[in-house]
């Protein structure tokens, strides 16, 4: 089915295409990048002529040497950093920092709801540095490839999230690739088409152009029933994109489908080794497969599936602490289990956790 | 009593203190005596329950051959089990067949004591689970009772099955 681009889709577009020559040397990163020429994926195990390949091979290296950098906790715990009662930061930041939580985020539509004066941001920054939390994000809504016009205004957004990340001190803000239907949690069946990939392209380039001179990065997430659903496609869009702020809010669970869903320790050091340093923060999640249709569903992190100390093991060797985002449970008990679990794993294949959970 | 059978007693009172108890036979899960168990593989979160635990109504049968030293077990929900009655550990797969677990099994008295420690859900990587089975009979012999103890670093769940002799 043909469909239509609006002339502000248009517009957009041929904005995006002409950003490179406004972006300096990083825009020549796709021209200088070859076209990958095999599959994305895990390599074949074996009987690939009439299996699919979704058993691990019987010997999988899983190198547990830790690296020196220690993770810096992160969950969506309650209150929300922008459901902070009476401003009373002190207290936020210090329950904060007693739950063994060393680093908080904000989602974006909540923390542009108002408008947050000078002296508030001062309060905010002074607190979470007298706690030792780093505020290193805003997670941004909404779909950058939506159709239009609500792409224009969700760029728009984003753009907005950026400058108000750039005033809170953020190292980032995390968007994503963006579905073809209004709803981003729909997988559009044109989500991997062409068409799809170049609006997000744009859209990113878009974005990169009007915040030029930004310090705070653009963490994409990936998530599957979008594009941007392995590492293969992390690392193209920031080549096609053309801009170093294009990095990677790490998120392997959200590329889980069956033919990997059972080989986690590969996908993890093939994600890590792919992606390395431009992965800026990472979501820590869990999961399972235990219906008889593809159904994975969330599991209390170190669980399930994933390599738990291959994956925390990896992040410790990152050049930099790790934010790690705890994130889709419910109750805040739940992720105090969850804390207790990652920083179990983290010990028992030293790699340091920052602070300690009372 | 006769001197005789006063003998008789004294010799055979340790012997008979100390008999092993013998689990072998076919067991069938009283439900309604049981705790409805948890689920053993999964640990699922937003509110998505697991399913597969063993609830009220569940008739399950296990099959327990004891022999000198070993005790093998056969159970509907996992691989056939055979323990060693030793005391030491034993590396055995997990039912994944992707991990080890360590597996020390010991008559105490007349309990047996399983002790497991292995990855959660025999998958590499996990929080390590400890699992504790002490297996005791009633004094007429026809009911068998386990209870078990799961402990990860962030939850302890307890719960006793009871099952009747066929």
């Amino acid at each position: 089915m043909a469909r239509t681009i609006s002339r502000r889709g248009l517009f957009a577009a041929a904005a995006g295409f002409a950003a490179p020559a406004a972006l300096g040397t990083d825009a020549t990163i796709a021209a200088q990048t070859p076209s990958r020429s095999s599959p994305a994926g895990l390599p074949a195990v074996w009987g690939q002529d009439f299996l699919y390949q979704w058993s691990p091979p019987e010997k999988v290296t899983r190198d547990l040497k830790p690296g020196t950098s220690q993770l810096r906790l992160s969950a969506q715990v309650n209150p929300r950093l922008t459901a902070v009662k009476d401003n009373d930061y002190a207290t936020f930041f210090s329950n904060l920092r007693a739950g063994g939580w060393s680093a908080v985020e904000a989602a974006s539509d909540a923390w542009l709801s108002r408008p947050r004066p000078d002296s508030e941001i001062r309060e905010v920054k002074a607190q979470a540095k007298a706690n030792d939390v780093v505020v290193y994000g805003l997670h941004c809504a909404g779909n950058i490839i939506a159709p239009d016009p609500e792409a224009d205004r969700w760029q728009r957004h984003i753009i907005e999230t950026i400058h108000a990340a750039e005033a809170l001190g953020c190292d980032l803000i995390l968007t994503h690739a963006g579905s073809m239907y209004p709803n981003r949690n729909w997988a559009h069946p044109q989500n991997w088409s062409r068409e799809s990939w170049t609006r997000t392209v744009n859209a990113l380039k878009r974005i990169c152009k009007d915040t030029a001179g930004s310090k705070v990065d653009i963490a994409i997430e990936a998530v599957n029933t979008e594009s941007v659903n392995n590492p293969w496609a992390h690392k193209r869009l920031r080549e096609e994109v053309g801009d170093a702020r294009i990095s990677v809010g790490l998120d392997i669970t959200n590329m889980v489908h069956p033919g990997v869903a059972f080989r986690m320790t590969e996908m993890i050091n093939t994600t890590f080794d792919l992606l390395q340093d431009q992965i800026r923060y990472v979501h820590a999640k869990d999961f399972v497969w235990n219906t008889m249709l593809p159904g994975i569903n969330w599991a209390m992190n170190g669980t399930g599936n994933m390599d738990y100390e291959m994956f925390l093991v990896r992040l410790s060797r990152l050049q930099t602490n790790p934010y790690v985002l705890v994130e889709f449970l419910t109750e805040n008990e739940e992720y105090a289990q969850a804390q207790r679990i990652i920083r179990s794993i983290a010990g028992k294949v030293g790699v340091k956790v920052i602070g300690t959970q009372s | 009593m006769k001197p005789r059978s006063l003998m008789m007693i004294a010799i055979l009172l340790p012997a008979m203190a100390f008999a092993e108890p013998d689990f072998s036979g076919t067991w069938i899960r009283d439900g309604a005596k049981s705790d409805v168990v948890p689920n053993t593989m999964y640990w699922l979160t937003r509110g998505v329950e697991a399913g597969g635990g063993r609830g009220r109504n569940t008739q399950t049968v296990i099959e327990v051959q004891q022999g000198t030293g070993r005790i093998q077990v056969t159970d509907p929900a996992r691989p056939p089990r055979t323990l060693m009655l030793d005391g030491k550990p034993h590396a055995v797969p997990t039912d994944t067949g992707m991990q080890m677990a360590t597996v020390v099994a010991t008559m105490q008295g007349d309990t047996l004591t399983v002790s497991t420690s292995q990855p959660f859900g025999g998958m590499p990587g996990n929080a390590t689970l400890k699992i504790s089975e002490t297996w005791s009979l009633s004094p007429d012999g026809k009911v068998l009772t386990i209870k078990t103890e799961r402990e990860l670093p962030a939850l302890r769940q307890t719960f006793n099955e009871v099952y009747n002799r066929r």
